[in-house]
């Protein structure tokens, strides 16, 4: 880089960045989700939610699905290892008084959102022997390309015991920003 | 005809212990199931069952021990459920044992969803 041309990172300020998180914020992620970055945060969540075996269980559970959807799905890609494309994204467990929510976000296409939010608010409108029923039917049809059961936030949202909290930002006429967040409630 | 041994482990990713023996019908799957590429791992515990079935005949006793699998390895699960429920219905001898964590719900709602699913007597054995 030339030295008269400005570097934008210089625009970035960390201390801002950092304190965009209140205390609330017990982990956060933003990058490439590989099957290393897995494995760390899970025994992360596992040692920092030690005290709440049942609720470190479900976010674990949680945080495979959507870290897998992340990592398959992504519209960001980023080359690691061997050439393989991976997906990137962003994760976020809080910890609040009642419960802990985990965050997950990634780009999406535009033209993939419909199919996405209208899977979300199905399973949001649906009760529990409702989902689980729909569960049982999704998983009967044929894996997807890459093994998926189709049922990930399906199985998301019957772990949680709450709705999928969903949030898409749009960024240009390409891509979208998706958010989805969950809740566990600390007292189960 | 040979015992199918997988030695399971807790890395990167979660193998499962598998222990498929063929002189005594005992089938084990225990551990933690959440793998790189599920169907390929998968694949060759429903061959030895289809296998077990064609060849051996003798009555199968299955049991899971599975503390933790993700949505893939559901589908496989259902896959090997499945096969051991056509063997009853063709008289063959089956009882599926499942052990689950007492506090584990989630898990207990799992496999009432396969019972539902595949029509199989599955037993419920919390720890």
């Amino acid at each position: 880089m030339a030295s008269n041309e400005k570097n934008p990172m210089t625009n970035f300020n960390l201390y801002k960045y950092y304190i965009s998180f209140n205390h609330d914020v017990q982990l956060s992620y933003k990058g490439p989700i590989d099957e290393h970055i897995l494995s760390v945060i899970s025994k992360y969540i596992e040692v920092i939610l030690r005290k709440n075996p049942i609720a470190s269980r479900k976010i674990f559970k949680i945080f495979i699905e959507l870290a897998q959807n992340i990592s398959y799905y992504s519209a960001e890609k980023n080359i690691l290892t061997n050439d393989k494309e991976i997906g990137s994204g962003t994760i976020v467990l809080g910890e609040l008084d009642e419960f802990y929510t985990f965050t997950t976000g990634n780009m999406v296409r535009d033209k993939d959102i419909i199919p996405i939010i209208e899977k979300c608010e199905y399973i949001n409108s649906l009760d529990r022997d409702a989902l689980r029923k729909y569960k049982r039917e999704q998983r009967k049809k044929p894996s997807g390309p890459k093994g998926g059961a189709h049922i990930g936030l399906i199985q998301v949202a019957l772990t949680s015991a709450n709705p999928l909290d969903v949030e898409i930002t749009s960024i240009d006429d390409e891509f979208s920003f998706f958010s989805i967040a969950v809740k566990v409630l600390k007292e189960i | 005809m040979e015992d199918l041994i997988i030695e399971g482990s807790h890395k990167n990713y979660f193998i499962p212990s598998v222990n498929f023996n063929s002189k005594t019908g005992i089938c084990e799957l225990s551990g933690e199931s959440f793998l790189e590429d599920t169907v390929e791992f998968y694949k060759p515990l429903i061959s030895w069952l289809e296998q077990y079935i064609d060849g051996v005949k003798n009555p199968i006793a299955f049991i899971i021990k599975l503390t933790y699998f993700n949505t893939s390895t559901s589908r496989c699960i259902l896959d090997l459920l499945n096969i051991l429920k056509d063997y009853e219905d063709e008289n063959g001898e089956v009882v599926v044992n499942w052990h689950y964590d007492e506090n584990d719900s989630d898990m207990e709602e799992d496999i009432e969803d396969y019972i539902i699913d595949t029509g199989l007597d599955i037993n419920l054995i919390p720890f």
